[in-house]
C-alpha cells in the first residue's frame, strides 16, 4: 500500500471547486467587504448579518435551498439552465457554487477587518487626489492586501474541503462530483479504512501547509 | 475665492455655516466637536451638505438645489488632515506624485522635484513614512497637497500631533510657503495662539455655527458676544446694565462695580456683558495714582491667589467688602515687570481699566443669538 495507488481524481476535483469557489468568493466578496466595511451602520450591520447566515446553518440545509434555487423547480434555476445553458445540479461547478456560499462569510468578514483597519483620513486625502478607481488600486487594495491574501487562502480552505452543502447539491457521483471529502466519507462507509486513511493523511498535510501560508500573511511588519 | 453657505443635519448637532474667504488666510477656531473640521471636509467634497451652496473661484462646485456636488478631486482643493495621513505603503516621492497622475512622466518628475526642494525633503524621496519623522511627514502631506497646483488649501489641526518647537518652525514655514505661492488657506484648529499668530481673519465656531467672522484683533479686542469672548480666552466679562452713554464713553454697572467703556451704541437701561483681557488691566501703587484722578476705572483691589506659567503670572484680585467671591478680576503680567513692581510682597493695587481696552457687548439672553 503506498500514496501511488491512491486515485486522485478528488483531489483534482476539490482542487476545482475550491479554486473556483474561492474565485467566485473574489468576485462577490471584495465589493460586498468594502462597501460594508464603509457603509452606515445600519445597511452594513444587516448586510454582514445576513452573509453570516450560511455560516450558522448546517451546510446540508444551505445545499438543501441551493438544490432547489439552482434545479428546475425555480425560475432562478430554469433560467440559469434555458436562458444561460448552465447545468448547476449534480456538476462540479454546481459544487463550487454551494462551496462558494458556504465560504462566503469567512472571506467577508476576514475581507472587511482589514478594509476597516485603513485609516479614514488617507482615505480623504487619496479621495481630493484620484479618482475613486485609483484610490482603490493604489491605496486601497495595497493596504488590504494581507487581510485580502488571508481571507482568500480562508475561504479557499474551507470550500476546497466542503462536503454537505456540495453533495447536497452535486452528489456523489465518483470521477464527476466525488470530491476529496466525500471519496473519505465513502471509503469508510465501505470499510476501506486504508484508503480513507491515505486520503485523510493528504489532507492533514494540506491543512498544515496552509497554516503556513497564514501564518506567514499575518507575521509582524515593520510599519 | 470661496464662498460657502451650508447647513447639515446630524443626530444631535446641527451644522449651519455661511462664510467667505478671500486671497488670505481665515483660521477656522472653535473647540473640538465645535463642527469646524465638518466645514472643511464639506468644502473638500468629503461631506456632503444637506441644503446650501459652496463657491470656489465663483464657480460652483456644490449646489443642492442645482443638483451639482463636485467629485474631491475635481475641486482643486489642496487637504492635509490631523495626522499627516501619509500612504504608508508609498515612498515620499510617490506620495507628492499621488495627485499628478494625469501629467507625462518628466513633468510629474520636475514637479515632484520642486516640492522636494520647496519643503526641504531632498535625500528622504526613497523613503517611507515609517523611516521619517513628524514634522518631515507634515513637510510631504503639504507637499502632496500642493504638487497638484490647488487653488485652495485646506489644512486640518496639521500642527496638533507635533511637539512644540515642530509646530513653530511648521507655522513659519507655511507662513513662507503662503508668501511664495500666493496661497488661500483654510486652517482648522483649537489653539488660540495658533489661530492668532497664523490667521488674517478668525472664524469663531460654537456648536455648529459661525459666531464671528473677523480680522483676528477685532476677535480678539472686540468679541461679538459672551461666548466668544470665552472662546477667546477674555476671562474678565460681567453681566451689566448701561447706566450712562455720553459721546465719551459707556458706564456699565454690573453687581460689584462700575466700569467705563470707550463710546459704542449701547443705550442706558440696557443689558449688556462688559468684559477685559487679563493682559490689558493695569497695575498702580495707590499712594502714587489716587483712583478719583484718574479718567478711567480704577479699583482698589487685593490679591487673593496667583499662578505662575513661568513667563507670565496670573493675578487673581478681590475687590473690598465681600469675601464669598474668590475673585473679582484676573489679571496676567509678565514675568519682568511682576518682579520689578515687587508684586510678590505687595498685595494691594490700584487696577486700571482702559476705557479703549473695556469691550461692552449685547447680553446673550439664550435667544436671538449673533449666528453668522
Amino acid at each position: 500500500m503506498s500514496l501511488v495507488d491512491l486515485d486522485l481524481t478528488p483531489f483534482r476535483l476539490s482542487l476545482q471547486v475550491g479554486l473556483l469557489a474561492t474565485a467566485l468568493c473574489l468576485l462577490v466578496g471584495v465589493p460586498l467587504a468594502w462597501w460594508t466595511a464603509r457603509a452606515h451602520p445600519l445597511v452594513s450591520g444587516v448586510i454582514s448579518s445576513l452573509v453570516l447566515l450560511p455560516l450558522l446553518l448546517p451546510p446540508t440545509v444551505v445545499g438543501y435551498y441551493l438544490l432547489y434555487l439552482l434545479g428546475r423547480q425555480s425560475g432562478a434555476g430554469r433560467f440559469l439552465m434555458d436562458g444561460l445553458g448552465l447545468r448547476l445540479v449534480f456538476t462540479w461547478q454546481g459544487a463550487a457554487v454551494a462551496a462558494a456560499v458556504v465560504a462566503l462569510p469567512l472571506f467577508v468578514r476576514t475581507a472587511q477587518a482589514g478594509f476597516e483597519q485603513i485609516d479614514e483620513d488617507v482615505l480623504r486625502v487619496a479621495r481630493t487626489l484620484a479618482p475613486p478607481w485609483r484610490v482603490f488600486l493604489r491605496v486601497v487594495l495595497p493596504l488590504a492586501w494581507p487581510a485580502l491574501v488571508a481571507a482568500t487562502l480562508i475561504a479557499f480552505a474551507r470550500a476546497a474541503g466542503e462536503f454537505g452543502a456540495t453533495v447536497m447539491v452535486a452528489g456523489n457521483i465518483p470521477g464527476r462530483t466525488q470530491t476529496a471529502p466525500t471519496a473519505i466519507y465513502d471509503a469508510v462507509q465501505a470499510g476501506n479504512s486504508a484508503q480513507a486513511n491515505r486520503l485523510a493523511a493528504v489532507f492533514l498535510a494540506y491543512g498544515l501547509a496552509l497554516l503556513v501560508a497564514l501564518a506567514y500573511v499575518a507575521r509582524p511588519r515593520r510599519r | 475665492m470661496l464662498e460657502l453657505d451650508i447647513e447639515r443635519r446630524f443626530p444631535g448637532f446641527h451644522l449651519r455655516v455661511r462664510l467667505a474667504v478671500h486671497h488670505e488666510l481665515v483660521v477656522l477656531f472653535g473647540h473640538s466637536g465645535s463642527g469646524k473640521s465638518l466645514t472643511l471636509r464639506a468644502i473638500a467634497g468629503l461631506l456632503r451638505p444637506d441644503r446650501g451652496r459652496i463657491l470656489i473661484d465663483g464657480r460652483p462646485v456644490f449646489d443642492a438645489a442645482a443638483g451639482v456636488d463636485l467629485p474631491p478631486r475635481l475641486r482643486r482643493v489642496g487637504f492635509v488632515p490631523q495626522h499627516y495621513a501619509l500612504f504608508p505603503h508609498l515612498t515620499v516621492r510617490e506620495n507628492i506624485a499621488f495627485g499628478l497622475h494625469g501629467l507625462p512622466r518628466h513633468e510629474r518628475e520636475r514637479r515632484v522635484a520642486e516640492l522636494v526642494a520647496l519643503l526641504g525633503l531632498v535625500g528622504l524621496e526613497g523613503r517611507r513614512p515609517p523611516e521619517i519623522s513628524g514634522g518631515q511627514a507634515q513637510r510631504v502631506a503639504l507637499a502632496r497637497a500642493l504638487a497638484p497646483r490647488p487653488r485652495l488649501l485646506l489644512l486640518d489641526e496639521p500642527f496638533s500631533a507635533l511637539d512644540s518647537a515642530i509646530r513653530v518652525t511648521l507655522r513659519r514655514e507655511l507662513a513662507r510657503l503662503r508668501r511664495e505661492l500666493d496661497l488661500t488657506i483654510v486652517f482648522v484648529t483649537h489653539d488660540l495662539r495658533e489661530a492668532y499668530n497664523l490667521a488674517d481673519r478668525i472664524a469663531v465656531f460654537d456648536a455648529g455655527r459661525v459666531l464671528q467672522v473677523d480680522d483676528r484683533e477685532a476677535v480678539f479686542h472686540r468679541p461679538a458676544c459672551r461666548r466668544v469672548a470665552e472662546l477667546t480666552e477674555v476671562r474678565n466679562i460681567w453681566r451689566g446694565v448701561v447706566t450712562e452713554a455720553t459721546a465719551e464713553h459707556v458706564t456699565v454697572q454690573t453687581p460689584r462695580f462700575a466700569l467705563r467703556a470707550a463710546a459704542g451704541p449701547s443705550q442706558p437701561g440696557q443689558r449688556v456683558d462688559v468684559c477685559i483681557r487679563p493682559e490689558r488691566v493695569i497695575l498702580l501703587r495707590p499712594e502714587r495714582h489716587p483712583a478719583e484722578a484718574l479718567r478711567d476705572t480704577a479699583l482698589a483691589a487685593e490679591i487673593v491667589s496667583e499662578e505662575a506659567h513661568g513667563a507670565a503670572h496670573t493675578l487673581f484680585f478681590r475687590l473690598p467688602g465681600a469675601d464669598e467671591v474668590p475673585y473679582d478680576v484676573e489679571v496676567d503680567l509678565p514675568s519682568h515687570p511682576y518682579e520689578v513692581l515687587g508684586v510678590r510682597t505687595r498685595r494691594v493695587w490700584t487696577l486700571v481699566f482702559p476705557r479703549a481696552a473695556v469691550h461692552v457687548m449685547p447680553a446673550a439672553d439664550g435667544e436671538g443669538d449673533a449666528s453668522a
